[in-house]
């Protein structure tokens, strides 16, 4: 982990290059800034939404620091939000959005996953298997994603609705299934038995270490296999249904399951990006501005989710995903011209 | 906190998957970072913002075609331009993608020292990863455009 004085040194570095490429800038060239922000601003000015073209980076930086915020009070990973939200509200083509899903989802799942496993809260033993399935799934996911909305003209609006069903499901979960916190596994299946699906972690609201056994391996390997396609098909890190499947299914821990979900984003998603780098989907204009937006927005909503009751949270949430459903059938089915 | 670390185990080889994610993921972040936010700030670029902006509501292929006027395919179009920073930037991106990749390779030797299932696990993994970095090269029409 890095201490404060390694953060600070960290951001100052960033500071420094960042002074340093603006001081190059001005001495090279000192007028390129103004005249291009000039004629970008001309040339945007007579496109139909009339925002000048810098305030683009600016917008989105505000849009995912915001998700940023939302995210750990709910629990849900960035690009959920993220990618229905866009896909509704912003012009961007639905392959650039789901390739910046893809980026934030990793990046918040690689800057997590190293803290649960120190914790002993996240285990490669319980990662590994699960992650061999959903990471084929997950690849397949993102070329059939890319494949529909290039091979079909018509295809991004099938996509579109085809999110907004995705949500409505997640939705659906999300009103009823229950978080167990710590539940019950009495017997573990064979297999669950033979890789040692197993650990501990202390947790501090008891005051002592937990012990818990994974079960129902098989299960959970065909569902792993279908979460990991619908996330590398729709950009999202799929901890929603990540959860459900660890917790309900193979009897993790709530706690468990989050951050054995949160390591396994990160498997997945650092497969399925590479599809996305490969055809161009993923911008630094987007996903930059995003990245530092949900990174900064997280650290908020990481404190201030221990002080704001998870009811009101989730029923937050729950709305955001219910508008979002909405909002991208009925985008999807004007653009078909169905309605 | 030393309470805590004394009753919890977490095997060797999960502690050096974690380190060495973490010091990847480190390294990833402030080179995309770094390199973005010079892209952003106007530095020499292989797309231009206003271009871009006037194009990212096409699909992926007919985005690049008016854009730069190529076809992509593989990771030649950033690797070419290095000179680039929004180039540059995406070999943040791909540092970040590595990350789990070098984790795996890290831990493997402490894993196939307690556990032979998992050094097989970690065995697919590593075919599955490479599959999934070099498919666009050898595999550039499969599924794609």
């Amino acid at each position: 982990m890095f201490s404060q004085r390694r953060w600070i040194l960290f951001l100052g570095f960033l500071v420094f290059i960042l002074l340093a490429g603006a001081a190059y800038l001005w001495a090279q060239e000192p007028h390129s800034v103004a005249e291009a922000a000039k004629e970008a601003v001309q040339e945007m000015e007579a496109q139909s939404s009339g925002i000048c073209w810098w305030l683009w980076p600016i917008i989105l930086f505000g849009f995912t620091f915001i998700i940023g915020i939302i995210a750990p009070l709910s629990g849900v990973g960035g690009g959920v939000l993220f990618v229905p939200l866009s896909t509704a509200f912003f012009p961007f083509s639905v392959d650039f959005i789901r390739g910046a899903g893809l980026i934030m989802a990793l990046t918040s799942a690689l800057s997590a996953s190293p803290q649960f496993i120190r914790k002993g809260l996240a285990n490669i033993r319980i990662m590994a298997p699960l992650v061999c399935v959903s990471m084929v799934t997950s690849i397949l996911g993102g070329i059939v994603g890319l494949w529909i909305t290039n091979a079909f003209p018509a295809g991004k609006h099938y996509i579109t609705i085809a999110l907004g069903l995705v949500l409505l499901l997640i939705f659906f979960v999300m009103l009823t299934s229950k978080k167990v916190e710590f539940p019950e596994v009495k017997e573990q299946d064979p297999l669950s038995k033979a890789l040692a699906l197993s650990g501990s972690w202390f947790e501090p609201t008891l005051g002592k270490v937990i012990e818990y056994k994974l079960t129902r391996l098989p299960l959970g390997l065909v569902c792993f296999a279908a979460v990991g396609f619908i996330a590398g098909m729709f950009g999202l890190g799929a901890g929603w249904a990540n959860v459900p499947v660890l917790n309900l299914i193979m009897g993790a821990p709530i706690k468990v399951a989050v951050a054995t979900s949160m390591t396994i984003i990160a498997l997945n998603d650092a497969a399925a990006a590479w599809i996305y780098l490969a055809k161009g989907a993923v911008l630094p204009l987007i996903v930059v501005p995003s990245v530092i937006g949900i990174s900064l927005g997280a650290r908020i909503g990481a404190k201030l989710a221990v002080k704001a009751k998870p009811a009101f949270v989730k029923i937050l949430v729950m709305g955001i995903m219910l508008l979002a459903a909405a909002l991208n059938i009925v985008k999807g089915l004007k653009g078909l011209h169905i309605i | 906190m030393a309470d805590k670390n004394q009753e919890v185990y977490v095997d060797p080889a999960n502690l050096i998957f974690a380190r060495a994610m973490e010091i990847v993921t480190y390294i990833g972040i402030a080179v995309m970072i770094v390199f973005g936010l010079l892209y952003l700030f106007g530095l020499p670029s292989y797309v231009e913002m206003k271009h871009a902006i006037c194009q990212w509501h096409h699909p992926v292929g007919t985005f690049w075609h008016n854009v730069v006027g190529i076809h992509i395919s593989g990771y030649d179009w950033f690797l070419k331009n290095l000179a680039c920073m929004d180039c540059l930037s995406m070999i943040g991106i791909c540092i970040l993608a590595l990350a789990p990749f070098v984790a795996i390779l890290a831990a493997w030797p402490k894993v196939g020292a307690t556990h032979r299932v998992l050094t097989l696990l970690f065995f697919i993994l590593v075919v599955e990863y490479l599959f999934a970095i070099l498919k666009p090269i050898i595999l550039p029409g499969v599924g794609g455009h």
